[in-house]
């Protein structure tokens, strides 16, 4: 054949063939690279997503100072059991104890008072006795009789109030020596210390922004799971739940209902800065889950996959909030 | 009579090969240039390319893929409640700028991945390891980035440099596709993105997400948008978004339209004028033919079968050509050059009709043409 012979024919189907290899080459559609760990997937098919921080069941306890002042001795470290009333740390006493002492000083003197007194009311008993046992009127003067009479009643009121002042300067002694006990701050409950924020030498403020000590129960932990205000309407109560920790989302944790916090707060965007935006309000709801096999900690993220009943998903169960708009910025 | 038709369309090689080169050059020169058209497109749309995921979530206003709106960052759980979701993970983008040791500024894209998956990464590494993201003030580069800040011996794994007055040190360099703008990519981890750039109060740009296999992809992103108010895309509606805003928002639309259509017109036209004068020069031989006996119809047919036969020829070897050119210039990737089938067959329909035209013409010449005239 003609056309076989010809070298331009031989070079366009070079050119072809050339070019659908290229092409197929090049159009190849490259998979997206697999994530480097599974993401999170919900296990149910309607779901509520959520985001959640583990914190413990009873909510933490940040520890205060009672008052203003240097702190002397921390008596308890991160991560420490402590039991109720056990103390936490120790505020700067010196000031008080140097009250107690002359608290403590005026008791004695008080006390050398008393017994004295008892001695003249005694002094004064016998006379009177002496003079009442005198039959004679010539011999004891009626006079006599009553002044001493008299003398004795008032060293026995003397006596009482002297009492009085001995009972006042203990009471005076025992309110140094609670407000001694004061400082030092114990736990108002079981628990384990989680964040201790203080050194001793350092002086506590009242009010502080960070707590001087975060005391909380890490045995048993819960969830508190952000959900979107617009979503909010679609949670029900009991909704069956389940939670992955951030790189680990094929470990599931489930979780069990404990309640809806009724009241929807801004939402903190967790960036880690002092003062963290706000950009919308959220849901918040409480799931308490068992301890899993791996750890996890109080504190920790999650990705949280609450169960949606309503079967109707585009439907009419649509809440009138959900629609079209973006809020304005 | 074939044979005849083809020994008359080889046998003048001057002739035949001004003819083919005709063809030939017309062909590559619109190949060339709806090729590197295409690849300048594709590049505008290369930030949708490169991060390679189904769908796209951002705010409904969203007019391209650069231009960001930031929405809240709950989008994220609102996206991964809606039906027929596989999985959802936040990206971060935004313009910063990159502040060298030497003191050398350079605008930059900061991309910020989900630290836990990286879904949205490139496919290739060339250097170092992506993974090693995770550390602490780890960033990656691409290479374009290394190019436009001053090539390998400045920028390299382990260069540290400042992004809004904070550490980045960088631990790997991405292989991938350049951006029309060519502003280097510096890849982050989601939550360190936002600790690299000036408060916002929204900062979320944008939500990645996949539909579960099997469901159509077009019913999930329906109700995406129901269910959340935002605006869903796919990949390549997303693609064609940005590409329709370049092309209404910059003068390559018009510039590189007009090129094209001016080639295309240039192109068409020598090919079509070319083969008529083939035709018209060898009408003395068809006439000839003619006056043998040979048929209309015959004749018809041994014109049509030169045309088609010079027309494929001319367009395979100008394909061919345009193909290598692409292939060795757009290689390493920094010429724009996509060929696709769609803009072959277009050509191919062009050449073929233009060669069909031409040809009828000289057809109809033929058919009106004396046979006597050979002997004048």
């Amino acid at each position: 054949m003609i056309i076989g012979k010809r070298l331009s024919v031989w070079l366009a189907l070079l050119g072809i063939g050339f070019t659908a290899w290229v092409l197929i080459g090049a159009n190849k559609h490259e998979p997206m690279p697999t994530p480097i760990s599974d993401p999170p997937r919900s296990p149910y098919p309607h779901t509520v997503a959520a985001s959640g921080i583990i914190e413990a069941v009873n909510e933490n306890v940040r520890i205060a100072p009672p008052v203003a002042g240097l702190i002397t001795k921390v008596f308890v470290k991160v991560g420490e059991q402590v039991n109720e009333q056990a103390p936490l740390f120790q505020l700067d006493e010196r000031e008080l104890r140097a009250q107690l002492l002359t608290r403590e000083a005026a008791i004695p003197p008080l006390q050398a008072q008393i017994d004295e007194q008892t001695y003249k009311i005694g002094d004064l008993e016998t006379q009177l006795h002496r003079l009442e046992s005198v039959h004679d009127e010539r011999a004891v003067s009626e006079d006599d009789l009553k002044r001493t009479w008299y003398a004795l009643e008032m060293a026995k009121r003397g006596a009482q109030r002297l009492h009085a002042s001995l009972k006042q300067a203990m009471a005076q002694r025992d309110e140094v020596t609670i407000l001694l006990g004061r400082l030092t701050v114990r736990a108002p409950r079981n628990g384990t210390v989680l964040q201790v924020n203080v050194r001793a030498g350092e002086y506590a403020t009242l009010g502080s922004a960070e707590p001087l000590i975060l005391l909380g129960e890490t045995e048993q932990l819960q969830v508190r799971a952000d959900i979107d205000e617009v979503n909010a309407p679609l949670v029900v109560p009991q909704a069956r739940g389940t939670a992955s920790i951030k790189s680990m989302a094929n470990r599931k944790i489930p979780l069990t209902f404990v309640r809806i916090e009724p009241y929807v707060i801004p939402k903190k965007s967790l960036t880690g800065e002092n003062t963290e935006r706000v950009d919308t309000r959220v849901l918040q709801v409480i799931y308490r889950f068992e301890r899993p096999s791996f750890p996890v900690y109080a504190g920790q993220q999650l990705d949280v996959f609450i169960e949606r009943q309503s079967s109707g998903t585009s439907s009419g169960t649509e809440p009138p909030s959900t629609v079209r708009t973006e809020q304005p910025s | 009579m074939n044979y005849v038709a083809l020994k008359m369309l080889f046998g003048d090689r001057a002739k035949y090969l001004m003819l083919l080169c005709g063809l030939t050059f017309s062909v590559m020169l619109i190949v060339q240039q709806g090729s590197i058209f295409w690849g300048l497109m594709m590049w505008s749309q290369a930030s949708i390319s490169n991060v390679n995921v189904p769908i796209w979530v951002t705010d409904p206003g969203i007019a391209q893929v650069d231009e960001v709106k930031p929405i809240a960052s709950t989008a994220v759980d609102r996206v991964r409640s809606v039906d027929g979701v596989e999985w959802a993970v936040p990206l971060y983008k935004g313009l910063l700028r990159a502040r060298l040791a030497s003191g050398d500024y350079h605008q930059i894209t900061l991309t910020g991945l989900e630290s836990s998956t990286l879904i949205g990464r490139p496919a290739e590494v060339l250097e170092g390891r992506f993974e090693d993201i995770l550390q602490p003030d780890a960033v990656v580069l691409d290479q374009w980035a290394v190019e436009r800040m001053g090539g390998p011996g400045i920028v390299t794994v382990g260069t540290i440099f400042e992004l809004n007055d904070k550490l980045a040190r960088v631990v790997a360099i991405a292989k991938t596709q350049k951006s029309f703008t060519n502003i280097p990519v510096v890849y982050t981890t989601y939550e360190r993105a936002l600790r690299y750039v000036p408060r916002e109060r929204r900062a979320l740009s944008y939500v990645l997400a996949k539909a579960k296999d099997g469901l159509v992809v077009d019913d999930v992103i329906q109700r995406i948008r129901e269910q959340t108010g935002l605006g869903a895309f796919t990949e390549e509606d997303f693609g064609v978004k940005t590409i329709m805003w370049v092309l209404k928002n910059t003068g390559i639309g018009i510039n590189f339209g007009t090129t094209i259509l001016l080639g295309f017109i240039v192109g068409m036209a020598i090919a079509g004028q070319t083969f008529y004068l083939f035709t018209v020069e060898n009408l003395r031989q068809f006439g000839a033919l003619k006056a043998m006996g040979a048929s209309g119809l015959t004749l018809a047919r041994m014109i049509l079968l030169q045309a088609f036969t010079v027309g494929l020829t001319g367009y395979g070897l100008g394909i061919g050509l345009a193909t290598v050119f692409g292939f060795l210039t757009a290689r390493g990737g920094s010429l724009p050059f996509v060929e696709t089938w769609q803009l072959l067959l277009l050509v191919l329909i062009a050449l073929l009709t233009i060669c069909a035209v031409s040809a009828l013409i000289s057809i109809v010449k033929l058919a009106r043409l004396e046979p006597a005239i050979v002997f004048r």
